[in-house]
């Protein structure tokens, strides 16, 4: 409904330019979980992607830009049907998403094939990015927020930690990432273990882990799993503290664990409360198209992630062709963004600049350490 | 000196099976007299969560009308439900159809059909961001029991499961609706010509059955604090798992299965990775269907 509102008004302004001069369209790709169980998450995207768009082609632009969105349903055989349609589709230069490190992995394989350009705004297993010169993302990868966290959690005496993660390929870099820098900064990994995403009880694992005694625990989940976990271990009166990563940075985790998400300890690299005019803007705009709700970590990544692929076609263009958006994706440097100022390195990996962030009184607050 | 942890390990799996009979317990009734499985019943399940849900957000009833504004849609859903996928394919009444494979197959499809469209309807309604349930209602208070930590949920879920339990084996034995219940599970033919309204007895069933699956969803959904359209499908497989345990169509003997499942995933925990406790309930599927091919209590020929 809103899409095809949103359709006919880029049409509308489209036919309104098209009296001064051609209204050249540029298409892009956007593949996202619409339905099934990560359907929130893609939702989010493409209503992210959509304010990106709608500011895009209310600029003036020389040119109009159209993003096809297609459903993965977070499944990696869907994913590269979906890449395929892309790839077939030669009006479509470049490609954002998928929401998984999985769907993107498996669809990257296609695109590597065809030289198209991928940008995921939340894929952060770190051999994502290393499959061809055609991935990028717009997110830290655990390589990076891994041995952060880690160092912040023994600059807080936590010697001996417990680690568990969602058992996915996002999740293993997770556990890999954090307990290779705890053991190299001198700690031990009392325990560690995956669990199936969506898994409702947490007990039987919470009591395993308090059967190790850690100082801490480390988790790799995102916010369903993540408000159940914190919840059950309230229930069974465990005051172990929890150091997460910014997969679980969203105003949902607070919302369903309620008093059990107080002092969390996790990293973000968006934080909706900054003053700065472009982050209040888009929570503005945000909360106009979510009845005022605050937006999380991931659907600031994904605007990000549209306005970095859009500056790189408008950079690539006149004629902007699938090779040329790559090389222009590959020069972006400082894009000043809502998640903070992003540059692609040499190995397309963007160098986020991580935020502390714990859980007070409600609300995530910016710590010193 | 036994190990607390595995007191408090059993406790879990014991209050994980309650959750799991739960909703096995309707699903049972429901296959015992059509013998076939109802595949919209997860869909069911979260019906009753989001209507309990939007009755909360909507006048902030006590528990006790949350629960029966609940049952009242269940009843509602389940007759619709019949209506839709069961009813029209059992227009043919004569005895080849009765029997037909075909016929029975298809209202798996029928009911499949209307569990996607129920779910995507609730995903278009409500969005499937998981929604929380104001705290005042949760029932997740921490409990002491000697060395072991339950909630209150646990209390309640197994004193609502030992009610339907006792409650379907009365109406199932001693009353003339059962009687009619277990008739029709036996002999829908035979039924009908003894002069039993089959149609009425099956919509009955359903009507039974699906107020328990909402039940079962208002309770998860107060137990666990989250409502969101695709929180069916997991316990809708675990009670599945349950059901043809415990012999298809014997609802004590689902529920003794759904005990077992939920103290193995639980006791597994503590021996495989957490990653890997499903794999425990679904070995035993496995096993059962290869020693036990009628289930574990399904022995006696009579259903239900």
């Amino acid at each position: 409904m809103t899409l095809r509102l949103l359709a006919l008004t880029t049409l509308t302004a489209a036919g309104i330019a098209g009296s001064a001069f051609a209204a050249d369209t540029v298409k892009l790709g956007y593949q996202l979980p619409l339905t099934g169980d990560t359907a929130q998450y893609g939702q989010d995207f493409r209503k992210a992607a959509e304010i990106a768009l709608a500011e895009f082609n209310a600029a003036g632009k020389p040119f109009k830009v159209e993003i096809v969105f297609e459903d993965s349903r977070s499944d990696a055989k869907e994913g590269t049907n979906i890449a395929r349609k892309f790839v077939d589709d030669k009006e479509i230069v470049g490609v954002l998403g998928d929401f998984t490190s999985g769907v993107s992995m498996a669809a990257a394989q296609v695109y590597k094939e065809a030289g198209m350009p991928q940008l995921s705004q939340t894929a952060s297993h770190p051999d994502y990015a290393k499959i061809s010169k055609y991935q990028f993302r717009n997110i830290a990868t655990q390589a990076q927020e891994g041995p952060y966290n880690a160092k912040w959690m023994a600059s807080k005496g936590f010697k001996n930690v417990a680690v568990i993660a969602e058992q996915t390929d996002w999740g293993q870099s997770v556990v890999g990432g954090f307990s290779d820098a705890v053991k190299a900064n001198g700690g031990t990994v009392a325990f560690s273990e995956f669990f199936n995403r969506g898994l409702k009880d947490y007990r039987s694992l919470i009591s395993k882990i308090e059967r190790a005694k850690p100082d801490a625990i480390y988790t790799g989940f995102f916010y369903e799993d993540g408000a159940q976990f914190l919840r059950q271990l309230q229930q069974l009166g465990i005051k172990t503290p929890v150091y997460s990563t910014s997969a679980a940075y969203s105003p949902k985790l607070i919302e369903l664990a309620g008093g059990a998400a107080e002092g969390v300890h996790l990293t973000s690299n968006f934080l909706p409360t900054d003053p700065s005019p472009n982050v209040q803007h888009f929570v503005d705009e945000w909360k106009k198209r979510s009845d005022g709700a605050v937006p999380g970590q991931f659907p600031a990544q994904a605007y990000d992630a549209v306005r970095i692929m859009l500056a790189a076609v408008e950079k690539a263009s006149p004629a902007p062709t699938r090779e040329k958006v790559r090389d222009a994706l590959a020069q972006t440097k400082d894009f000043p963004g809502v998640t903070g100022k992003t540059t692609f390195n040499a190995d397309r990996e963007a160098e986020k600049e991580l935020v502390k962030v714990e859980v007070k009184g409600g609300a995530f607050v910016p710590v010193a350490d | 000196m036994f190990d607390p942890y595995y007191l408090q390990q059993l406790a879990i799996g014991l209050s994980l099976g309650m959750t799991y009979a739960l909703m096995a317990i309707g699903f049972t009734l429901i296959f015992g007299v059509l013998n076939v499985v109802n595949f919209a019943h997860g869909e069911i399940y979260t019906l009753g969560a989001f209507a309990g849900l939007v009755l909360i957000s909507a006048t902030a009833p006590p528990i006790v009308a949350v629960i029966l504004g609940a049952l009242a849609v269940g009843a509602l859903a389940g007759f619709s439900l019949e209506r839709l996928a069961f009813k029209p394919f059992r227009r043919f009444t004569d005895e080849a159809s009765l029997k037909s494979r075909a016929m029975r197959e298809s209202t798996l499809l029928s009911s499949l059909a209307v569990s996607i469209v129920v779910r995507e309807a609730l995903e278009i309604v409500f969005g499937s961001q998981m929604r929380s349930v104001p705290f005042d209602y949760l029932i997740n208070t921490p409990v002491r029991v000697g060395p072991v930590i339950l909630v209150t949920g646990d209390f309640i879920i197994f004193g609502v499961a030992a009610a339907m339990l006792i409650g379907l084996q009365y109406l199932l034995t001693r009353t003339r609706v059962g009687l009619a219940i277990r008739a029709v599970s036996n002999n829908p033919l035979g039924a009908k010509y003894v002069g039993i309204d089959t149609d009425r007895t099956i919509i009955t069933t359903f009507v039974v059955g699906s107020m328990m699956g909402a039940a079962a969803g208002i309770l998860m959904g107060l137990y666990y604090g989250a409502v969101f359209p695709a929180m069916g499908f997991t316990p809708g497989i675990k009670a599945f798992v349950a059901m043809v345990m415990g012999g298809l169509s014997s609802i004590p003997g689902a529920v003794i299965c759904a005990l077992i499942l939920g103290i193995s995933e639980s006791m597994a925990t503590t021996f495989v990775s957490s990653g890997w406790s499903d794999m425990v309930a679904y070995g035993f599927l496995i096993l059962t269907l290869i020693f036990f091919p009628n289930g574990l209590f399904g022995a006696r020929r009579e259903r239900v």
